[in-house]
């Protein structure tokens, strides 16, 4: 794959993640039934439910792991995007691109967390959770974030450097 | 005197060119423009650890898929949870994609990277060039990033907690497994060495 079409997939996908990042996190990304009670629950909503319970440790993970996290690695990269084929802050987006690989995958808390809720919550009208359109897009706005930051490779950051 | 130019070597990110010199075990040498790392020493004999890593890991993942992980309760009626029943649950709901996302991070991508450093670190650990082994590295690579048995394990907590305010959750034996499969998968992404199994492989018959 060419300098070029890994620039080009990763723009498309940044662009792509920041639009579905406003769904990803407006819909609901799941529905709890307990004892006939419907709760429908954004990601946020998932937050302020586990910090409402006297749960913040908790719900400080989800919330950097599901909200910071994918902002943060779109943020970084349309930063990084913009920036390209300039000689400016070089190292600091070098290693920036570094922590992006390291924490990017923590995202995917919010996706096991459904999975896992989705499995234990089949006791029909005593408590069941169903997983609603939000959480596709929320994995959407993952898989792209993930491959953006995949295809934009450090070197392309020093491109001009070693040209 | 200038340097031989066969003890320069190139960084793979911003090309600049650094001196090559012997290391210390443990001891790393960094690019002085992009601070990437360009030789490491220390990590190569412990390939023998990856080995057996993969393997242990491979018991593990086929073992974390057979247990329950937890036991769901309300009103009396209680509800199983292995981590094939999410992914049930999610398809069977229409979410097959993110069925499909959960499967390959928390089962597949898994177990394939661990069969993969299992198989390559064994060409190396034998002095044997195995069939398709550089592919296979090829393969331990790419699957790495997406083995994310760490995050579900933690995701699996979080879910306790968020249970426990629904109903009674108790730990089942699964649990277990998956903690000991996501430290396993963390020490074999610390321990295994690509470059180095890769560097080996080269000078293998």
């Amino acid at each position: 794959m060419t300098d070029a079409t890994r620039l080009e997939l990763s723009r498309a996908l940044v662009v792509a993640g920041a639009i579905l990042y406003i769904p990803a996190n407006v819909l609901p990304v799941m529905t709890m039934t307990v004892a006939g009670d419907v709760e429908p629950l954004t990601v946020m909503g998932g937050v302020q439910e586990l910090y409402d319970s006297g749960l913040p440790a908790v719900a400080g993970i989800v919330f950097l792991a599901s909200i910071v996290v994918p902002l943060l690695k779109l943020v970084c990269l349309s930063w990084m995007l913009l920036l390209q084929d300039t000689d400016i802050l070089r190292l600091q987006r070098t290693a920036a691109l570094r922590i992006l690989h390291q924490i990017g995958t923590w995202s995917m808390i919010d996706i096991f967390l459904l999975s896992v809720l989705t499995a234990v919550g089949q006791l029909g009208i005593l408590a069941s959770v169903r997983a609603e359109p939000g959480g596709l897009f929320f994995a959407i706005v993952l898989l792209c974030t993930l491959f953006a930051a995949d295809f934009y490779k450090p070197h392309l950051i020093w491109r001009e450097a070693t040209t | 005197m200038a340097e031989p130019e066969e003890a320069m070597i190139s960084c793979r990110v911003c090309g600049a060119g650094i001196r090559d010199r012997a290391l210390h075990f443990g001891e790393t040498l960094r690019c002085r423009r992009c601070h990437e790392v360009v030789k490491a020493s220390g990590r190569g004999h412990l390939l023998h650890v990856a080995w057996a890593l993969a393997t242990t890991g491979m018991i593990l993942c086929v073992l974390s898929n057979v247990y329950p992980i937890l036991e769901f309760n309300v009103a009396g009626n209680t509800q199983s949870n292995r981590i094939m029943t999410g992914v049930q649950g999610l398809a069977g709901q229409g979410y097959w994609p993110v069925a499909l996302l959960v499967f390959f991070c928390a089962v597949a991508a898994p177990f394939l990277y661990f069969a993969a450093v299992w198989y390559v670190a064994g060409s190396v650990c034998m002095g044997q060039r195995w069939p398709f082994v550089g592919l296979v590295a090829r393969v331990a690579e790419r699957v790495a990033p997406w083995s994310l048995v760490p995050v579900f394990a933690i995701a699996c907590m979080v879910s306790v907690v968020k249970l426990d305010l629904l109903g009674k959750v108790t730990w089942e034996a699964g649990i277990w497994w998956v903690g000991l499969l996501a430290a396993c998968s963390f020490a074999l992404t610390q321990v295994f060495d690509r470059e180095f199994a890769a560097k080996r492989l080269g000078g293998l018959p």
